[in-house]
């Protein structure tokens, strides 16, 4: 279960400047844990205290919105993620 | 009716399919509302204005800083400490006489915001933090205005128009809350999202086109990529969801 993860540009610099991460994981939820696994960084940009995601944290799966119950969102082998955070300038 | 010189002024854009005469005239007939004199503002308050939408009212409570110049360019250096929209006012006016510009120095609010947006086609929601937006979000909802969102933030914006009644609000997709605090941005970015916004609000006024609605568009100037996602109305949206109907 290969699964591609395109990170937000804010989060290059926690995977070693990458701007795609490649994970397994049978869930949005498993493919997130298993990033973080490699890049504990990234965990504090992600998700809160109590392990909940972040509410300015978007997660796309092949480009359609897996709110809600994002996490327990299930994937398949090739299946491309999106992580986006929302902003406001403007 | 478009007078001769109108006719000449937008000649090139009347050649367009699906436009023609009859689509000009809907354009002078239409009346937007702009949230915003900022870089978004600028963009999309520039182009509309160059098409010849019939009236704009644009409503921003700042006043022009220095380290604004680098991304409004409504905004010159000899206008440092004027309010922005008379700023801008200034420049839209020389750019387009024929388009009557209303500009209004308050803060959106949600005592005033139903009186600011009356009588008003559309929505460009062109403001700088969250709150404003969720307010701008909700009161197109209530009176059935269609809202045109964009946002930026360094080299990444995104845009997204919304129909009520029809298709996911900003609040379907927006959650959270961010801080409101200084963001990194550079010019170019606003005006490529201002200018989206702007050319939805042609398409929206013409009838044509594909609107950008149920659809997410998220722009990376850094890598130069548009990126579009699907996106879905919220039947538990606290603005346009069935909690929000059972408490208007």
């Amino acid at each position: 279960m290969s699964i591609r993860i395109n990170l937000h540009p804010t989060l290059y610099s926690f995977a070693n400047n990458q701007a795609v991460v490649e994970v397994n994981g049978r869930t949005v939820g498993e493919c997130l844990k298993e990033l973080v696994k490699q890049f504990p960084q990234i965990k504090p940009m992600l998700f809160d205290k109590k392990g909940g995601l972040l509410n300015y944290v978007e997660i796309y799966v092949n480009q359609g919105s897996s709110y809600p119950e994002e996490l327990a969102k299930p994937v398949r082998d090739r299946d491309e993620l999106h992580i986006t955070l929302i902003i406001a300038g403007g | 009716m478009l007078t001769k010189d109108e006719g000449e002024r937008y000649d090139r854009q009347m050649m367009l399919r699906g436009f023609g005469r009859q689509g000009q005239e809907r354009l002078k007939r239409a009346k937007v509302f702009i949230a915003g004199a900022g870089g978004l503002g600028s963009s999309a308050t520039t182009y509309l204005t160059a098409a010849g939408v019939g009236i704009i009212r644009i409503v921003d409570h700042d006043r022009v800083e220095l380290s604004n110049l680098n991304r409004q360019v409504l905004h010159w250096d000899e206008d440092i400490g004027k309010r922005k929209v008379d700023s801008a006012m200034e420049k839209l006016i020389k750019l387009n006489p024929r388009v009557k510009i209303e500009a209004i120095a308050e803060r959106i609010t949600e005592a005033n915001v139903s009186e600011l947006v009356a009588g008003f086609d559309l929505i460009v929601d062109a403001m700088d933090n969250l709150p404003t937006r969720y307010l701008l979000n909700k009161t197109a909802l209530e009176k059935n205005i269609p809202f045109f969102h964009g946002a930026v933030y360094g080299f990444e914006g995104r845009a997204m128009t919304v129909i009520p009644g029809e298709t996911a609000c900003l609040r379907c997709v927006y959650r959270g809350v961010i801080l409101d605090e200084k963001f990194p941005v550079i010019g170019v970015t606003p005006a490529v999202i201002g200018c989206i916004q702007a050319a939805e609000v042609i398409k929206y006024l013409l009838g044509i086109g594909q609107l950008l609605t149920n659809r997410l568009l998220i722009y990376d100037g850094l890598n130069m990529k548009f990126t579009e996602f699907r996106v879905k109305k919220d039947p538990n949206c606290p603005h346009c969801g069935q909690l929000a109907r059972g408490n208007r």
